[in-house]
């Protein structure tokens, strides 16, 4: 007894409680290290966020009724009979009652605005306030959230910062699963000693567990159940809430936990759940659909709501019932969700963004400023340039068109593929971009990668790099048409030769532009120096290297879509280089303003030749290879084009502009197989009814002050009286009009200079 | 005598209001950017950014008016000016070069572009540029 005694010395049991206490708090330190080591790796990962261009509200604006309904769809803005919250909207007719949504800009912060907006065919009529009546000069809305850039480990979340997660889902969340959770300190003394009383019991290790509890459970890759891990989670949850803050826990467990399975993959976070079930950002989430994720916390295979749906609905209309309880909604609007449908998209989408073509392009722009890290760690926002309408009509028109073209020449199906630019034709931004015709494909990006002969999309260079000679050349030289070997050491003579396999003689620069004769093109690239025709291709922003065979100059290079945008952007703003640019401004997470893209502009053709060109390219579509484009869109639009079409019909291209947009359609296989369709018969089907849907405004090019007109005689290139018959009147570099006349009548002497002509070319 | 005498007066005053049209102030003109409202308030921003010294900003309201009226040639200009405040010369040549495009027959809208285009040219070096610029700026018709 005494020697039990002495071994319990005070000085024994003190020592002994010291090494415990030792023990315990090496423990406790490791495991705080350990918990905080994995909420820092989740915290400060946050993606940079991609936005549309706002759509700009103004009276006068070319807007039609529709295409708002289809931008406010696209912005989630929900129906209501009587708006009144944020992000709310009624139609009537042409009349429109908007709520806004407040959204920080770059430039400025815009407050939630009640609009009003009435429409007259395709513009807008007013806009006004409606709680003063007063008139509204220019508003936004808040722009389309297109996508995020991802953490590499992360690639398959989609990361929310806790101002971005609805409130009702929060209060959900409270409701259903941790009411104490702003008061607790990471454990519920209640719930943790049932749990001890049903392990007593014998009843195994379950339930009891705060949200703070429940992200600590995610940190572990096991769902082990014993007492120590039990333990070792409570220890851990009392540090987390020792360092962070509720709402930075909540934020946590918001983006970890566990809501789904799609085959392999695991769907984690409300975030991709949001997209994985309705198709829709998490901010943008009603009441009812919060109430269905938060349902799905507890068992999301048993509660899934495509194979359960059942369940599903009692689950979130019980989370419904418990918020109602807590007063956390009204009963109004627990009975309008109760009500409500479960919601779900029927197919998860294949990606988390809507437009992933146009998300690579920003991605492929942002890599040349910033780090890797920093666009997916630093919660960066990026505005772009999409026109959420213009892409919309972009993918509508190629996905019908694609699969129409294939039942009218009996293709297989799904066999062929495109790719679409458009951009702002004035400066550059681009406003749609379409990779292929799965235009939710995550993969091969057809507008930036496929990079294919461009066939007659090059003549126009040819014709610039003429023009700008305007002492030998002008729209009206008479251009040699007539067959044509070209020798060069080396190689086989080559012999190009026309689509339709005639030779046409004598044809004016512009007629041979117009039908796209390839003889007479090559004769001329020839005259003027493949070398110097490449070079002025590079000028109008071609940076990939070009070859110099003469093949080149009917376009036997290959190019990718955008390049090919970024050539025509030169013609379409009359001679000025204006880099194509898919980001407007970034800006950092806390919304002060980081960088912008500014628009930048350089003349790199003189006015002139560019004017002339164009000109050319607009007869093109009055009366050569793209004529067929009158039955997509009027002719008094004077819209400028180029058809083109590669060896054995392979590829299809069509690249044109309006007043307002430049857009480039190509068409082709995969594997490169012939297509059986020119430029016409397809691309330009495409862009005819694309740009339909866009209400073009029409092409006016404003008139360089060295350009004159004169009337001429269309068969000898002469000058003509402007009441003769057949006489055209065509622009010219001032004082590179023909001089001679060719007086018309009968017995004239037009007869004679004819002659004379035909001597000389003969 | 008296005639031939008028005629060089006259001369004189023609050639001193050329020299004149080459130097005049960038004043902001009184007459409105454009009969559209939207665009007069984002030209407003503008200035007001410029005063507050937010040049970033300004070049931002500036693009936000150019979406409304790409053809707008005061509004490139207007870009023009602030470039060449900030000392970005090349685009300030651009963008004024772009103003002269939708210019049309408005002379002193020109003869000003040319004014800006000599002021970006003699600044980075090229006095020869510059001075084939002001040259345009003093003619009538430029």
């Amino acid at each position: 007894m005494t020697h039990f005694r002495n071994f319990f010395t005070r000085k024994r049991v003190r020592l002994m409680l010291l090494s415990l206490a030792l023990l315990l708090s090496g423990f406790a330190l490791y495991l705080d290290i350990t918990v905080r080591m994995h909420f820092e790796g989740k915290r400060w990962a946050m993606p940079a966020r991609v936005y549309a261009r706002p759509l700009e509200l103004y009276p006068g604006m070319k807007l039609r009724p529709e295409q708002l309904s289809l931008e406010l769809a696209m912005l989630d803005y929900r129906v209501a009979a009587d708006p009144r919250e944020p992000g709310s909207y009624r139609r009537q007719g042409d009349e429109f009652t908007i709520v806004t949504r407040p959204f920080k800009f770059w430039d400025e912060a815009q407050p939630a605005l009640t609009l009003q907006a009435d429409f007259s065919g395709t513009h807008m009529d007013t806009l006004t306030r409606q709680d003063t009546g007063k008139p509204v000069t220019l508003a936004r809305l808040d722009p389309v959230l297109i996508g995020g850039i991802y953490p590499a480990h992360n690639e398959d979340r989609v990361l929310v910062r806790f101002d971005e997660i609805p409130p009702h889902l929060v209060k959900g969340l409270i409701a259903i699963e941790d009411r104490q959770f702003y008061s607790h300190h990471g454990f519920s003394a209640r719930g943790t000693a049932r749990a001890l009383v049903t392990i007593v019991r014998g009843g195994g290790i379950q339930g009891g567990s705060t949200l703070t509890q429940q992200l600590v459970k995610n940190f572990f890759l096991t769902p082990e159940r014993t007492l120590r891990r039990k333990f070792t989670e409570l220890l851990m949850a009392m540090l987390l809430e020792l360092h962070y803050a509720k709402d930075e826990i909540l934020e946590a467990y918001a983006n970890e936990i566990y809501l789904g399975q799609d085959g392999n993959r695991a769907i984690h976070g409300f975030g991709l759940a949001s997209h994985f079930y309705f198709d829709r950002p998490l901010s943008r989430l009603d009441l009812p659909q919060a109430a269905l994720l938060v349902g799905l916390v507890k068992g999301p295979s048993s509660y899934d709501p495509r194979r359960q749906p059942a369940r599903a609905l009692a689950r979130r209309n019980l989370v419904l019932q418990e918020m109602r309880k807590l007063d956390f909604i009204t009963q109004a609007q627990y009975v309008a969700a109760r009500a409500a449908p479960l919601g779900v998209v029927e197919k998860a989408p294949e990606g988390t963004s809507r437009y992933p073509a146009f998300v690579e392009l920003v991605h492929r722009q942002l890599r040349r400023d910033y780090r890797e890290d920093d666009l997916r760690s630093e919660g960066l926002q990026i505005f772009t340039t999409l026109d959420p309408l213009a892409q919309t009509s972009a993918e509508r028109a190629l996905t019908g068109r694609l699969t129409q073209l294939e039942k009218d020449r009996r293709l297989p199906p799904k066999s062929l593929e495109g790719a679409i630019v458009i951009s702002h034709s004035q400066n550059g931004e681009v406003q749609a971009l379409v990779g292929g015709r799965n235009t939710r494909f995550e993969g091969f990006n057809r507008a930036l990668d496929a990079a294919r002969p461009i066939g007659s999309l090059i003549k126009p260079v040819v014709y610039l790099t003429a023009l700008e000679r305007p002492g030998s050349y002008t729209l009206a030289t008479l251009l040699d048409d007539s067959p044509l070997v070209w020798k060069s050491r080396g190689t086989d003579d080559w012999k190009p030769e026309n689509y339709d396999k005639e030779f046409h003689g004598q044809v004016p620069l512009r007629v041979a532009l117009a039908n796209s004769y390839n003889v007479s093109t090559a004769r001329l690239g020839l005259a003027l120096g493949v070398r110097q025709v490449m070079d002025k291709a590079h000028r109008l922003g071609v940076e990939r290297d070009l070859q110099t065979f003469a093949s080149s100059l009917l376009g036997a290079d290959s190019l990718s879509p955008l390049e090919v945008a970024q050539m025509y952007q030169t013609f379409a703003s009359g001679g000025f280089r204006v880099p194509l640019r898919a980001i407007r401004e970034v800006m950092m997470a806390d919304g002060q303003p980081l960088q912008r893209y500014p628009l930048s502009v350089e003349q790199v053709i003189e006015p002139g030749p560019a004017y002339l060109v164009t000109q050319a390219l607009q007869t093109v579509v009055q009366e050569g290879t793209a004529d067929a484009l009158k039955h997509y869109l009027s002719p008094d639009l004077r819209i400028a084009g180029k058809t083109g079409t590669t060896n054995d019909l392979r590829d299809s291209w069509f690249a044109g502009y309006t007043g307002d947009r430049l857009a480039v359609v190509w068409i082709g296989r995969d594997d490169n197989q012939p297509i059986q369709m020119t430029g016409a018969g397809g691309a330009m089907t495409v862009w005819g009814e694309m740009m339909a849907r866009l209400d073009p405004d029409p092409l006016i090019p404003p008139v360089p002050e060295n350009i004159e007109s004169a009337w001429i005689d269309p068969a000898t290139g002469l000058r003509a009286d402007a009441s003769c018959a057949g006489a055209i009147e065509l622009p010219f570099i001032r004082g590179s009009a023909p001089t001679e006349t060719a007086p018309c009548g009968a017995g004239s002497p037009v007869r004679t200079i004819k002659s004379w002509f035909e001597r000389i070319f003969e | 005598m008296r005639k031939m005498h008028r005629v060089v007066v006259f001369a004189m005053i023609v050639t001193l209001l050329a020299g004149c049209a080459g130097m005049l102030p960038s004043a902001p003109e009184d007459r409105p950017v454009s009969d559209n409202n939207a665009v007069v308030a984002l030209m407003d921003s503008a200035r007001t950014d410029v005063a507050g010294g937010k040049p970033d900003a300004a070049v931002a309201s500036l693009e936000r008016a150019l979406r409304i009226e790409p053809r707008n040639p005061r509004l490139w200009q207007e870009l023009a000016r602030l470039r060449l405040q900030q000392g970005q010369y090349q685009q300030a040549e651009g963008m004024a070069t772009r103003s002269n495009s939708w210019a049309g027959d408005d002379k002193a809208l020109r003869a000003e572009n040319w004014r800006l285009i000599g002021e970006a040219r003699l600044r980075r070096g090229d006095h020869q540029g510059a001075q084939a610029a002001f040259d345009k700026a003093a003619t009538p018709g430029n």
